[in-house]
């Protein structure tokens, strides 16, 4: 290992940010908080994106990692201790100086901090610890904190920094144990999953202590509790008895074992898990834990799990683990390690794409896995995005009448994304729509036509064959992102969690990649 | 006989709102008046024949008896959509905006949702535009420290958001002295620590005098860190530069090279 002594930290931020590019979640989303009108900061729930990188990936937070020492030797990663790389390390002091002064010039909507492991996680941690101390107490910084959690930390120190980070983030990894095993031999599952389990339990503790109910879970239970409404209230317009018919079905072919797996893998491997949270105070003016939630990141391509594995871990951790955001990170093999695939032809950007639309449809469309993917259909269609593809399996539905049906109907139809969703569902209250009004209420139609009619009439008398629409929707341009397939005009699966105008309104997100 | 009216006006929710208030007040009908302001790019627009041209002079009363109006009688919402397309540098918004409100005071509140009427829609559109821009600026903003402290910015927005994007920053940096030159329109937004920010006109400053040569260290970081967080296995100029137009970057350290 070289260790250089006495490097600039011109040299340090180089090593630094090199080493933390690939962890992807760059995300300052649900947190708006105003400034104190002293110290400096404020926050966003919309977020900001200050810059774009050279891959066209959004940067809003100072990444780096503290240091990029460790003592693990996981198989995929470049700062694996049997690599022979040069290292740095932050000092504390260095981490507040470069984080103020970024933000001041407005580089930056704060910190995303993580970190190799240097003598053991709980050393690393502490150094974590005080630099976010540090920022929140002497510089007085009330901007954006992301802070990673080293799995093997001693949970008192976890529940110390959850008062001072906007977000944390433990990274899974991989979508199995198995596979864990194999490329992260220092890391177990339950080392994972506990302190996710810790912070999603103390944040609970902490929200129903100060009477806040999190707005996101909220909607997500808004959108559950609308299927369940439909399908007892037995009304015949909504399509949402015949899908959730056709869910519960395949739910009770596919059994609840994929989704019910985290927890058991948890509850088996640490009895003490329901009982983690270690006594302790907040500090002076801080009242929320971990306000911003909790993010996770798995690595696709590097092990040969489905996506409909890959899924159900998500909506698992959605579930179950009330997580905000999971990303999805197309493996890179940085170690030419010749027992990994190879990544030379390029990593897996557009499956990792179509995770990423999968991953939306979970989270703001009502969707659940069952209904996108199962057993023996395992992988999503590379042609066609996941919505269009479920479509094409459920044209008996279609079409729907843009007057009259409800919002999470209309959400099911192919090229209506949440935005068009809400202008048609606004515009209708004051007028009957025709095609030419949703046409110039931008809405696209490319797509659309084949799954909607308007006062009781399709755009072009079209027969409802499956063959015939596949053939349609494979024709329009599938709107990926620039540089996985040529002559496309896409503008970005962000990795950024949330662009919208409104702050206050977290659904209207950058819908672009499903509509 | 009975010719066109047409308002001439100052390019400024002021001086539009004068227009619309002597129009309406004008008793001309309103299919006989044209409100049109002063563009940014061209002064006046083709002389229409048989056409009275009427200079409006801004009246801060009327103005204000129009805004008043808006939010009584439609609705604080309205009243924000119409602010921001008076701040946008479509041509012609003085007569959108005047036709927007005969049918919002008509409709009232709802007006809002009537997003299949071109007048409204087009009055939604200019709001996601400019709104769009406001919030790139949120982020594309860079403040450079001069040797006083002060930390200076200086944009080209194509609309007018200079009052859309400061209250952003006096917010985030109220122990800061802080400026944003617009060096489209020559408008700079001051603040100082705890006090209020204020807008004001600089005709014969150009971007040039904000040039001192300051060697700011953590412009040099910010480089560093720019360059380094590229993955090279995912290099995509073109999604670079869908997301981040090119327009924004002569204002961007990140982008400046020596
Ligand atoms: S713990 Fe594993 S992934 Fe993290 S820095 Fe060390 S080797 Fe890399």
């Amino acid at each position: 290992m070289i260790i250089q002594e006495g490097m600039s930290i011109q040299r340090k931020l180089e090593i630094l940010s090199d080493a933390a590019k690939f962890d992807v979640a760059c995300t300052s989303s649900g947190v708006d908080r105003k400034g104190n009108g002293s110290g400096i900061g404020n926050s966003l729930a919309c977020g900001i994106c200050h810059t774009f990188s050279a891959d066209g990936r959004c940067i809003s937070l100072l990444k780096i990692l503290f240091t990029n020492e460790c003592i693990f030797d996981c198989k995929y990663c470049i700062n694996r201790s049997s690599n022979d790389v040069v290292r740095a390390s932050f000092t504390p002091t260095e981490v507040c100086e470069l984080t103020m002064e970024f933000y001041r010039r407005n580089y930056i909507e704060g910190l995303f901090l993580s970190s190799g492991i240097m003598v053991s996680p709980n050393h690393t941690m502490e150094l974590i610890f005080e630099a976010l101390r540090m920022l929140r107490e002497e510089y007085h910084f009330n901007g954006y904190i992301h802070c990673k959690a080293i799995p093997g930390t001693d949970p008192v120190l976890v529940e110390a920094i959850g008062w001072y980070a906007d977000r944390m983030s433990v990274n899974l990894e991989l979508p199995t144990a198995s596979s864990l095993k194999q490329l992260a031999p220092h890391k177990s599952r339950k080392n994972i999953l506990k302190p996710i389990r810790q912070i999603q339990l103390r944040r609970e503790n902490n929200n129903e202590y100060l009477g806040i109910y999190d707005g996101r879970q909220n909607e997500r239970n808004q959108v559950k509790n609308l299927i369940l409404r439909d399908s007892n209230s037995g009304s015949n317009n909504s399509i949402y008895n015949k899908i959730l018919n056709s869910y519960n079905s395949k739910l009770n072919q596919a059994s609840e074992y994929n989704s019910v797996r985290l927890d058991n893998e948890l509850n088996v491997a640490s009895p003490e898990s329901t009982n983690v949270i270690p006594f302790s105070k907040s500090p002076k003016g801080r009242s929320r834990y971990v306000p911003a939630g909790q993010s996770t990141q798995m690595i696709i391509g590097a092990t040969n799990e489905s996506d409909y594995h890959i899924m159900s871990v998500s909506e698992t951790l959605y579930d179950n683990f009330d997580l905000k955001r999971v990303f999805y990170s197309a493996f890179v093999n940085v170690n030419n390690d010749s027992n990994l695939p190879s990544t030379v032809s390029g990593p897996p950007l557009l499956r990792e794409h179509r995770l990423y639309q999968a991953d939306w449809l979970l989270r703001f469309y009502g969707f659940k896995i069952a209904e996108l993917l199962t057993e023996k259909n395992p992988n999503f269609n590379v042609l066609l995005d996941p919505k269009c593809d479920w479509a094409l399996r459920h044209l008996e539905i279609f079409p729907v009448e843009v007057n009259k049906a409800d919002y999470y109907t209309l959400l099911r139809v192919p090229g209506i994304g949440v935005n068009s969703a809400r202008r048609i569902t606004t515009a209708r209250k004051t007028a009957v729509l025709d095609f030419k009004d949703l046409k110039a209420m931008g809405i696209v139609l490319k797509r659309a036509v084949y799954f909607i009619t308007c006062g009781g009439k399709m755009m072009y008398p079209i027969k409802l064959n499956e063959d015939f629409i596949t053939r349609e929707l494979l024709s329009v341009k599938d709107r990926l992102p620039f540089g996985i397939e040529k002559d496309i005009t896409y503008k970005q699966l962000s990795l950024f969690d949330d662009v919208s105008f409104k702050p206050d309104d977290r659904l209207v997100h950058q819908q672009i990649s499903l509509a | 006989m009975n010719n066109f009216k047409i308002y001439q006006c100052e390019n400024s929710i002021d001086g539009i709102f004068t227009a619309i208030y002597q129009a309406w007040d004008s008793g001309y009908g309103h299919a006989n008046v044209k409100i049109e302001e002063q563009s940014e790019t061209n002064n006046y627009s083709n002389i229409e024949l048989f056409s009275d041209y009427i200079l409006v002079k801004t009246n801060l009363e009327q103005a204000l008896m129009v805004s008043k109006s808006i939010k009584a009688k439609i609705s604080l919402e309205a009243y924000e959509m119409v602010c921001r397309v008076a701040l946008s540098d479509y041509k012609g918004k003085g007569d959108l905006i005047y036709r927007f409100l005969i049918l919002g005071f008509h409709i009232g509140s709802k007006i809002v949702g009537h997003l299949s009427n071109k007048v409204v829609n087009s009055v939604f559109k200019l709001n996601r535009y400019v709104n769009g821009e406001t919030h790139h600026l949120l982020g594309f903003i860079r403040f450079s420290e001069r040797e006083n402290g002060i930390l200076t910015s200086i944009i080209h927005p194509k609309n007018n958001v200079l009052s859309l994007v400061t209250p952003h920053f006096a917010d985030r940096l109220p122990n800061e002295r802080f400026v944003i030159f617009d060096g489209n329109r020559n408008i700079c937004s001051l603040h100082l620590p705890g006090k209020p920010w204020v807008i004001a006109e600089f005709p014969d400053i150009d971007t040039s005098d904000f040039e001192g040569i300051v060697d700011d260290e953590y412009e040099n970081l910010w480089k560093i860190f720019f360059d380094n967080i590229a993955i090279k296995e995912r290099i995509n100029p073109k999604l670079q530069r869908n997301n981040l137009p090119i327009r924004f970057r002569k204002d961007m350290t990140e982008f400046e090279y020596v």
